[in-house]
């Protein structure tokens, strides 16, 4: 089986460090990371475990990656990184990382691929516009509409729109981008997730779903159209649902996921706890892609207590989804 | 003495009638307070032979006759509906406007400081447009009907969870540019006020953000930093003991978790979608911010399960007790 790729993100951050703990617990992948900086890295925290430098076109089956191991597609560096202290002149080379990570999926030779936090802001101080992570790997990907969902044991949530403020929500969904989201999300819910006639629930935006036009014309004008074209197009989509209803388990019941249509009406649903732990995962794009659901942790880098667990679920998540 | 609390019959189609015949059953309910049931009495015993129980009540004609003997709640006989002729379980304008005339009068009675709360049985809501309320809702009615001016909300509660929202039932689009820091502060201090009615003595209140992520240091939306900071800090110099912005993914698991007891919410969906995870028909819904506190169990008429004995009263319960407790620090 190919195995997962992960980019490790900011290297001054916790990125490498979750990256080691998980290989040590024997979860096969590979990295693409400067080998010394790893190894730097491995000896600060005391994890012993043989990095094995490989090349990019020649990547191991998940198989026969050992626990104790961890190959690496070696990728240089610029300057060390001191713990919790990004550095600007190592932007190219948190880019190439992810860079040649999505080549390697492109070219069939990465199951999947897995993504640690990078730090926009350092990024962009390096001049390199950069808007995101997923963004930049949908760019090199050729897709124009990257979909992000959350899913985790009971629970599987898209997003309309994901980080922009509340005011501008309600102007940035419209009938077409709804189809082409939801075409999105049907899609690979059927291939990545093998279900075969999806069942997609539909929020409202406003309250209510707008109760008729009352609180909100944007429910009848962009969302209930998209709905009915793809009702047309003979899939299962209903809506647009009350946001607050469309969460409760009685209406959950049979639905594969849920479309809402902005950041906080999908997020608190899965935080509320006893649906077990949330991976972040990029539809839409030629490959799978999982991400962990944390950030940078400058104050943690190196220090042993960054969780791993988060990357641990993107990486198996990674495998379960990636064509064998 | 006891406080005395105006106990309002519900929709006569629903299983407002059931529930209050249980509810008057518990033994702790009618000694804590003076009960002076608003209702037809012939929904009021349909409701008791659904319920398989006959809870003596003193009958009058009119207030100057009430008797407490014991704790026997007296009923003030509102003729408005006959049950005989209302079909279970439908929308019927006919129930709408029962409600509209125990309701209105318990509210008149609390306008002229005769009851101290009010808490009332199921209404629907439908039926009560139907029938002429005129007003967005209950709330808003009961605010006209009592001349009340100032800042009344509905706070929604669940195990001693709390919820208020800053606004409600109005477009995503016009969230953002409602949102002041009077507002807010205006909503944390009814927070604050009703909280303490209720027998909290510090609330610990904590204040929802609008934004992804709080704003992410004003990336993600400036609402955070220009309007919701600057409240929550005006109102801790009024030493409450507020909080906040925080995310809202995170936020209500920490109430839940026990971390503080009244949430205030931006918008609509963000309180409800939270609150219905925490189990919505088991709270309690508080009208706060009104002359007299008024409290009803937060579930609604049940249509589909109406004359059938299947309602539980625990919210109803809760309902009640909450107002004493409230009606006892007035």
């Amino acid at each position: 089986m190919r195995p997962p790729v992960l980019t490790l993100g900011e290297p001054a951050g916790i990125g490498p460090d979750i990256a080691l703990a998980a290989a040590s617990k024997g979860i096969p992948f590979v990295a693409f990371a400067d080998l010394e900086m790893l190894g730097e890295r491995a000896k600060i925290l005391g994890i012993d475990i043989t990095l094995r430098p490989i090349d990019e076109d020649a990547l191991p089956c998940s198989d026969d990656i050992t626990p104790k191991e961890l190959p690496v597609v070696p990728i240089p560096i610029a300057r060390l990184p001191k713990l919790g202290i990004p550095d600007a002149a190592n932007s190219p080379y948190v880019l190439e990382c992810i860079d040649k990570a999505v080549r390697a999926c492109h070219r069939g030779h990465a199951g999947a691929l897995v993504t640690a936090p990078v730090h926009k802001g350092i990024i962009n101080d390096a001049g390199i516009a950069f808007s995101g992570h997923t963004e930049w790997i949908a760019r090199l990907d050729g897709v124009a509409r990257p979909v992000m969902m959350l899913c985790n044991d009971r629970l599987r949530v898209a997003l309309a729109t994901t980080h922009l403020p509340l005011r501008a929500v309600p102007d940035a969904i419209d009938e077409a981008m709804l189809v082409e989201i939801l075409r999105v999300l049907e899609g690979d819910l059927r291939k990545r997730f093998g279900i075969e006639a999806p069942r997609i629930l539909v929020c409202g935006l406003n309250p209510h779903a707008g109760e008729g036009g009352h609180l909100g014309r944007e429910d009848i004008e962009s969302i209930q159209p998209a709905i009915d074209r793809m009702v047309m197009e003979g899939l299962s989509v209903e809506g647009p649902i009350p946001a607050d209803t469309a969460f409760t388990p009685a209406r959950l019941v049979g639905a594969d996921a849920v479309l809402a249509m902005f950041h906080d009406q999908g997020l608190p649903v899965l935080k509320h706890g006893g649906f077990g732990e949330t991976v972040n995962i990029t539809l839409g794009l030629g490959f799978v892609r999982t991400s962990v659901d944390h950030g940078t942790a400058f104050d943690l880098a190196g220090s042993g207590k960054a969780d791993p667990s988060s990357l641990i679920r993107a990486l198996e998540m990674a495998r379960r989804m990636a064509p064998h | 003495m006891k406080p005395l609390i105006a106990l309002v019959q519900g929709d006569a189609a629903g299983i407002g009638p059931e529930v209050m015949g249980k509810l008057l059953s518990i033994d702790e309910v009618r000694s804590s307070a003076r009960i002076l049931i608003l209702s037809d009495i012939r929904v009021f015993r349909a409701g008791n032979e659904v319920a398989a129980l006959d809870t003596p009540v003193h009958v009058i004609d009119d207030i100057e006759g009430m008797d407490f003997e014991g704790d026997r709640p007296n009923l003030l006989h509102i003729p408005a509906i006959d049950p005989a002729q209302t079909p279970s379980g439908k929308v019927s304008i006919e129930a709408g406007a029962a409600v509209m005339r125990w309701f209105g009068e318990a509210l008149d009675l609390a306008a002229a400081g005769k009851v101290s709360g009010i808490c009332f049985m199921p209404f629907n809501k439908q039926a009560m447009h139907r029938a002429g309320l005129g007003a967005e809702d209950e709330l808003q009615w009961a605010k006209q009907r009592l001349g009340s001016h100032s800042r009344a909300s509905e706070f929604n509660v669940i195990d001693g969870m709390w919820n208020a929202r800053v606004t409600s039932h109005i477009p995503l689009r016009e969230v953002a540019d409602r949102l002041t820091t009077p507002e807010i502060m205006e909503a944390v201090g009814l927070a604050n006020g009703t909280l303490i009615r209720a027998g909290i003595e510090r609330p610990r209140i904590a204040v929802a953000a609008l934004n992804p992520h709080a704003g992410e240091g004003g990336t993600i939306g400036d609402e955070e930093i220009e309007i919701i900071e600057p409240a929550v800090a005006k109102a801790k110099a009024q030493r409450i003991d507020v909080s906040g912005p925080y995310p809202s993914d995170t936020l209500y698991p920490r109430l839940r978790d026990g971390a503080f007891d009244c949430v205030v919410s931006m918008y609509h969906d963000q309180g409800q979608i939270a609150i219905k995870l925490l189990g919505f028909d088991r709270g309690v819904t508080v009208l706060g911010g009104l002359p007299v506190p008024i409290t009803t169990p937060a579930h609604g008429t049940a249509y589909d399960i109406a004359g059938k004995n299947r309602a539980a009263v625990e919210p109803a319960r809760r309902a009640f007790m909450t107002v004493c407790e409230m009606a006892r620090r007035a």
